[in-house]
């Protein structure tokens, strides 16, 4: 299986400025917010990216992302009927391929030399099924993600075998239907916000708006855990929700201190911290 | 190999299910002492609950009812004080450890095994409720509540349907679920003990149905609802508002510590449910956290939550689980609020029953309380079966016990059990509640250490029970409701009296009796309810006589209690139900827009608070909420009697009060009482001249232990030269029986109120005996061996007097044909409230028993709350917040002999029998005491004024004993002593049985016979030895009863005056015989009843009696 494609959703009716926003990269290098996740597309060997937008909007996301605009397909998500229906929007671009998916809020940074997306699309590309990646995280945080629960896969590191999705639970529900062998206490496996999807998932997001008018990934993502191979990619990188308060600023902390700034801002916190107090 | 270690750890049943009694009773001491040794170091390697637990229980047995009882074993014997500690403060395997190290050294004796059997007994219920607290805590979706410890890792969010008021009314929503309860039509044997199902799930099942409920009216038809309903909203103040409509209670909680004090007002159960849902994760409590972050986490600024509790009118001791039913049902609502369930209305999908079931029983854990597995059953709809199931890999059980602490629900389809078959339970059934509400916890443990011990004819009926079990389900499924009540009534005369005789009573056989005769084939069968008869039981008829049962039930259950109304305790007026089964289990429902309202009753209690505050005061919620009220009032015919119940509520009627102060002024005229002396012990107490710490002796008075040899001692039987003695003397009509009966006996129905002499509390010859029967019966097979009556006499006092008179007079003297004399009490006290410092020395400074971690902090919480109830009431006030019988005490047995002669009844005694010369004096609760020649000549061979009788102690015998003070012997009471060590140094406990010569006791009053016709000399000469006795300061509990069925305890101080203290008088002569135990012992408690049945003291009170 190969991946060629990528989708990334920024159709949040709340977070349109999001895509706009400039940090500096680990290089120093001013770039927006949506370059940059173009960017870790592109270091995973991806060139056909689609990016879900509300309409209007591909104009000023055009302008921000440079020389990348040639390879980007701008989509329509028509109505503001939530995160599966804009991934759906996408099902013409995808077609019946299988394509790399991120979320259009969350920034990733790499804590080694390796693109998190590469790894993924790789990882993919050898097991041939649906991907997803995934962090352990504490019980009290579930409420906001999506999360798997299943087993770990022999003899493979990091890697569990999906069998349960749930979005946003609560503990409760958590430790009675998502537990994971090996994990500590308290803790799940939520999504980090980058998935390898299969046709099939788009079939199911399809089938669901048909009739209900509403369509959920996690809920489509536990049909498939129940219907074919789904594994899940423990990934220890880190995933910034821009979205948050202050989530911009972490962010940009986080690319500092792994880039060659490192030292200078190290010295500016410093500095920063030992100010007194007049 | 042991064999009895082979016992446990056999995987057949035919090994495994054998009796340990049949194995002690052929094996020799030495033989069961080398059992013991390895029983015990088995358990203690064993990591299987229910090896361990088994092992614990054969010890407890094996000392308890074999050791202890063996001829050649020493029945001296100390125990060390030290060891006594290490149980009050339950480090149970310590004070094991003394017991075997002192039994290895000095070899087996009574007191020794006394004490091993004790700590072996409560190390066993101890492993148990371990084991049902790590499943609890480990069931899944449990367990993150316990990791939750700061306000930030607060997972859960409340709904957001709930979180904005409507945009017209401006109210809040509310959820409003409601409940069925429970009921158990099979009674299969109390196999819903946690415990039981985990030893041997196969055997645990019932047939739980869920039903809506209502006190039936006569005359008028109903449509039961369900019974309980519970009620959240989102409020506008930033607090935890908890209510119970029934108990009339509400708190608003600010601080999270206050939610984890459960016993500090009557809202435990709401907190317990608050905690146990997760809204307030039990891994909060002690972390100093403010309420206010949580709820902000939770809700956003400025909002809080209310949860209110509506129980439609049932009384406590319904057995229909009530309460375990509130508690589901509010964890349910809570969980639905917070998000923890997949719908926010309608019924709860199965996974989640099972946990609300789960939390419920956290929920009863963390409130100190705790019942069986079967309870939460009003969750689920219609019939079900629920059954014990085998622990598997994944279950926190596994490895360590054979059963899961939760059963498995099945609900029996319509397929299964057809409308018409429900419709003829319900057309069949007369559901009742008889009015006594009495704790169940002894039984539950009796049955839980039987069944462990597989005692043979318990087993063997449990076994039965369990057979019934599946004909019931069978004949349901046939709809058979007349072959169902055939069992029904067979299960309770069969196999549940052989388990537990206890739970019947005379109440409840009379009420048999009575519908039997009236209804005769048209009455199908007894059912009985939950844990003990008496209060909820089922009739079950021919349905054409339905209604004629359900009137005439309500008669009889109220003329049935009159009569025994002194005898046993009774909490409420008997009731009968309308009832219906429910087939939608627990169900919620959101009330919006001007619907968003609690029920009427809510607003009765909550508004007239808030009427009175300025309006300015009241938050914008509460004035829209009035307005919507006052709204509703005038144009919602429903609200028809909102407006005269708020009257009621604002301006209570006053009568109550006045006519309880007049008539308790009444009682204390009637009696006696001397407001003098009152006011004196009052100001004494206040004041800190009198009190618990001056009851004992000075520190430097020396008290010793009697040395062999000092004492006689008879053994049981003697027919030697003394037996000859009491013979003749009985013969010449030396004797009068006396039977201290003025005390109401507190600690054997805990402060009820009921007269613990004429409460017929076993079964004799197929009949309830009480224990004035006994007493009356052994003196009769006295008189029968001499040849002539004894003379009883029965002092009473103003508790006692009426009801034993009654009783007397309803009984024919239960058939007595002797010479019976009543002396009525002459003297009374008014309990008073105690001070802050009498309660604290009490809890604080003497021993006190430490309960189970949580248990402890219930009851530690209910300490505060009394003691704020003292100083808040009036410290060393007079007590007279009750019924007026309930505010008075009798002033200790001391007064007792004296009365006898201020009232006559000595002199009349005497003149009807001139040639009476002695008394058997005995407490009412020491059924072995009878006139024994042996003992009687004993007494007259030494020509002592008093003899005392004093039986070697066991552990449990505390309150003073046998000692040498200051080099002479006497009788010492608990009180008196002034370092508590002390009495175990005492080898006799004093088992208040005395021998009196008439004359020479007249004598130290400075009276003679011829005197006792003078009223004036003899109040003078009582007067005078009153004050050569020293009074005790103790505090008692006292019941005070309220709304339907519910009752508080409170300590209360009185004094007393002990007739032990006379042995203490320098000019009396008095002489001590150490008796056999099962002629001193005394019944205190009911909890003690299943050991003396079974350690043989029954069988022993059986030889001594003429029941005939």
């Amino acid at each position: 299986m190969e991946v060629q494609k990528a989708v990334i959703t920024a159709a949040g009716p709340n977070q349109r400025k999001l895509p706009l926003q400039t940090l500096i990269d680990k290089e120093g290098i001013e770039k927006s917010f949506l370059e940059l996740l173009i960017e870790e597309v592109l270091a995973a060997g991806i060139n056909d990216i689609c990016v879900v937008v509300q309409p209007g909007d591909e104009l000023p996301y055009g302008q921000v992302i440079g020389d990348h605009v040639h390879g980007v397909t701008f989509v329509h998500q028509k109505k503001p009927l939530g995160y599966g229906h804009a991934l759906y929007s996408a099902s013409s671009f995808t077609g019946r391929d299988a394509f790399l998916h991120l979320v259009g809020d969350h920034l990733y940074v790499n804590r080694s030399s390796e693109s998190c997306a590469k790894h993924l699309v790789d990882f993919a590309a050898k097991h041939e099924c649906t991907v997803s990646t995934v962090q352990p995280t504490r019980e009290s945080l579930i409420p906001n993600f999506g999360v798997v629960g299943g087993s770990r896969m022999q003899g493979v590191k990091d890697v569990y075998q999906v069998e349960t999705v749930i979005e946003k639970p609560t503990p409760t529900v958590a430790e009675q239907k998502l537990l994971v062998p090996g994990l500590r206490a308290g803790h799940y496996l939520c999504f980090f916000g980058m998935h390898v999807l299969t046709p099939a998932v788009m079939d199911i997001l399809g089938t669901e708006l048909k009739s209900s008018n509403k369509a959920s990934l996690s809920a489509a993502l536990n049909r498939i855990a129940q219907s074919e191979q789904y594994l899940a990619l423990e990934k220890n990188d880190l995933r910034y929700d821009m979205g948050e308060k202050y989530g911009l600023l972490k962010a940009q902390l986080a690319l500092a201190l792994y880039g060659k700034d490192r030292d200078r801002i190290l010295n500016e916190l410093v500095e920063f911290f030992a100010l007194k107090d007049e | 190999m042991s064999k009895l270690i082979e016992i446990i750890l056999s995987d057949k049943a035919e090994i495994r299910d054998q009796s340990l009694d049949k194995f002690c009773r052929t094996a020799s001491t030495e033989e069961l002492l080398e059992e013991c040794d390895q029983l015990d170091s088995f358990r203690r390697k064993s990591e299987n609950l229910y090896q361990k637990v088994r092992a614990l229980f054969f010890l407890y047995a094996i000392h308890r009812f074999h050791i202890s009882m063996r001829a050649e074993i020493s029945h001296e014997g100390r125990i060390p004080y030290d060891a006594y500690e290490h149980m009050l403060k339950r480090r149970f395997e310590q004070a094991i450890d003394i017991f075997t190290r002192i039994q290895k050294d000095k070899g087996p004796n009574e007191g020794i095994s006394s004490g091993l059997s004790e700590a072996f007994h409560r190390l066993a219920f101890q492993t148990l409720a371990d084991q049902v607290r790590y499943s609890v805590r480990h069931t899944l979706g449990n367990q993150w509540m316990f990791r939750c410890g700061h306000p930030h890792d607060q997972p859960l969010e409340i709904r957001k349907e709930l979180l904005e008021p409507d945009s017209e009314t401006g109210l809040f929503p509310v959820l409003n679920e409601s409940t069925p309860v429970r009921m158990d039509i099979t009674h299969s044997g109390w196999s819903d003990i946690f415990f039981l199902g985990m030893d041997f799930p196969e055997g645990a099942k019932v047939l739980n149905i869920s039903v809506n409920l209502e006190i039936r009216q006569k005359g008028k038809s109903s449509d039961p609802e369900p019974p309980i309903n519970s009620y959240f909203r989102v409020i506008d103040q930033p607090v935890l508002r908890l209510i119970s409509i029934d108990l009339e209670s509400s708190v608003e909680i600010t601080r999270l510590d206050e939610v984890f004090d459960y016993a500090k007002d009557y809202l435990g159960l709401l907190k317990a449910a608050v905690i146990a849902s997760g809204i307030i994760p039990p891994g909060m409590e002690g972390s100093g956290m403010p309420l206010s972050d949580l709820l902000k986490k939770m809700l956003g600024p400025g909002k809080g939550i209310e949860l209110v509790s509506h129980v439609n009118n049932i009384p406590k001791g319904s057995r229909l689980a009530v309460s375990t039913n509130l508690l589901a049902s509010l964890i349910s609502v809570c969980m639905r609020a917070s998000g923890q369930t997949s719908s926010l209305t309608g019924s709860l999908a199965e996974e989640e029953r099972r946990l609300v079931a789960a939390r419920s029983i956290l929920g009863e854990w963390l409130g100190g309380s705790g019942g069986g597995w079967q309870d939460s059953g009003g969750i689920w709809p219609g019939i079900k079966l629920i059954r014990g199931v085998r622990a598997g890999e994944g279950d926190p059980e596994y490895g360590k016990s054979k059963g899961r602490l939760l059963p498995d629900h099945t609900i029996l389809t319509r397929e299964e059990v057809g409308d018409s078959t429900r419709q003829k339970l319900q057309d069949c059934l007369v559901m009742v509640h008889g009015g006594m509400a009495q704790d169940v916890g002894p039984v539950l443990e009796m049955v839980t250490e039987k069944y462990l011990l597989r005692s043979e004819s318990e087993w063997k009926a449990r076994m039965q029970a369990i057979r019934f079990f599946d004909d019931v389900v069978e004949k349901l499924k046939e709809g058979d409701i007349k072959s169902i009540a055939a069992f029904t009534q067979k299960n309770f005369t069969g196999p549940i009296r052989t388990i537990i005789p206890w739970t019947t009573n005379i109440y409840t056989e009379t009420l048999i009796q009575k519908v039997e005769k009236e209804f005769g084939g048209k009455f199908w069968g007894f059912w009985m309810m939950g844990g003990m008869s008496g209060g909820g039981m089922g009739f079950i008829f021919d349905p054409s006589v339905k209604q004629k049962a359900q009137d005439r039930l309500q008669e009889i259950l109220s003329e049935t209690k009159k009569i025994f109304e002194s005898a046993i305790p009774f909490a409420i007026e008997p009731v009968v139900y309308d009832f219906s089964i429910n087939s939608q289990g627990s169900v919620c429902r959101m009330l919006n827009k001007d619907l968003a309202m609690m029920p009427q009753k809510y607003y009765i209690l909550m508004s007239p608070a808030l009427i009175k505050r300025e309006i300015t005061d009241l938050t914008q919620g509460q004035r829209l909420e009035l307005q919507n009220l006052g709204q509703q009032s005038k144009d919602n015919e429903a609200y028809g009697d909102f407006v005269r119940g708020l009257y009621e509520r604002m301006i209570p009627r006053s009568e109550q009060t006045t006519e309880i102060e007049l008539t308790l002024e009444q009682l204390l005229d009637s009696y006696g009482f001397d407001p003098e002396v009152h006011q004196q012990i009052k100001s004494d107490l206040k004041s800190g001249r009198i009190g618990l710490s001056q009851n004992r002796l000075p520190v430097t008075s020396t008290i010793r232990d009697v040395e062999p040899g000092e004492i006689s001692v008879i053994a049981e039987g003697d027919e030697g030269i003394f037996h000859r003695m009491g013979l003749e003397a009985l013969k010449a009509g030396k004797l009068a029986i006396v039977t201290l009966a003025g005390g109401a006996g507190s600690r054997w129905t805990q402060g009820a109120g009921v007269v613990k002499t004429i409460h017929p509390f076993a079964r004799y010859s197929g009949k309830h005996r009480s224990f004035l029967e006994l007493h009356l019966a052994k003196n009769r097979s006295v008189a029968k061996i001499c040849g002539r009556e004894i003379p009883h006499i029965i002092t009473t006092s103003f508790l006692t007097h009426d009801a034993i008179q009654n009783f007397l007079d309803y009984s024919a003297f239960f058939g007595h044909a002797g010479q019976t004399y009543l002396s009525p009490g002459r003297s009374i006290g008014l309990r008073l409230i105690p001070t802050e410092r009498e309660l604290r020395y009490l809890w604080e400074v003497l021993p006190q028993q430490i309960q189970d971690e949580q248990e402890q902090k219930v009851i530690e919480s209910l300490h505060n709350a009394l003691i704020n109830w003292a100083k808040e009431t009036g410290e060393g006030e007079d007590y007279i917040d009750n019924l007026p019988h309930q505010c008075v005490h009798p002033v200790g047995h001391w007064y007792e002999i004296p009365n006898m002669m201020m009232n006559g009844t000595l002199e009349k005694l005497l003149k009807e029998n001139p040639g009476v010369e002695h008394l058997m004096v005995h407490n009412v609760d020491t059924l072995g005491a009878n006139a024994d020649p042996a003992v009687f000549g004993h007494h007259l061979s030494k020509g002592n004024a008093m003899t005392a009788e004093v039986i070697t102690r066991r552990l449990d015998d505390r309150g003073g004993g046998l000692a040498k003070v200051n080099g002479r012997i006497q009788i010492v009471e608990g009180l008196a002593l002034p370092d508590e060590k002390i009495e175990f140094d005492l080898s006799f406990y004093n088992s208040n049985t005395f021998w009196l010569d008439i004359n020479k006791i007249l004598e130290s009053f400075r009276l003679d016979r011829k005197e006792l016709g003078n009223p004036e000399k003899v109040r003078e000469s009582v007067r005078m030895m009153a004050r050569r006795m020293p009074t005790y300061i103790t505090v008692k509990d006292v019941k005070k009863r309220w709304g339907v069925g519910q009752e508080d305890i409170f300590p209360v101080v009185q004094f007393e005056k002990l007739w032990g203290d006379m042995t203490a008088l320098s000019n009396l002569d008095s002489g001590y015989l150490a008796v056999p135990r099962m002629r001193g012992q005394q019944l205190k408690e009911i909890s003690e009843l299943d050991g003396w049945l079974r350690d043989g003291s029954a069988d022993y009170i059986e030889k001594l009696c003429d029941l005939e």
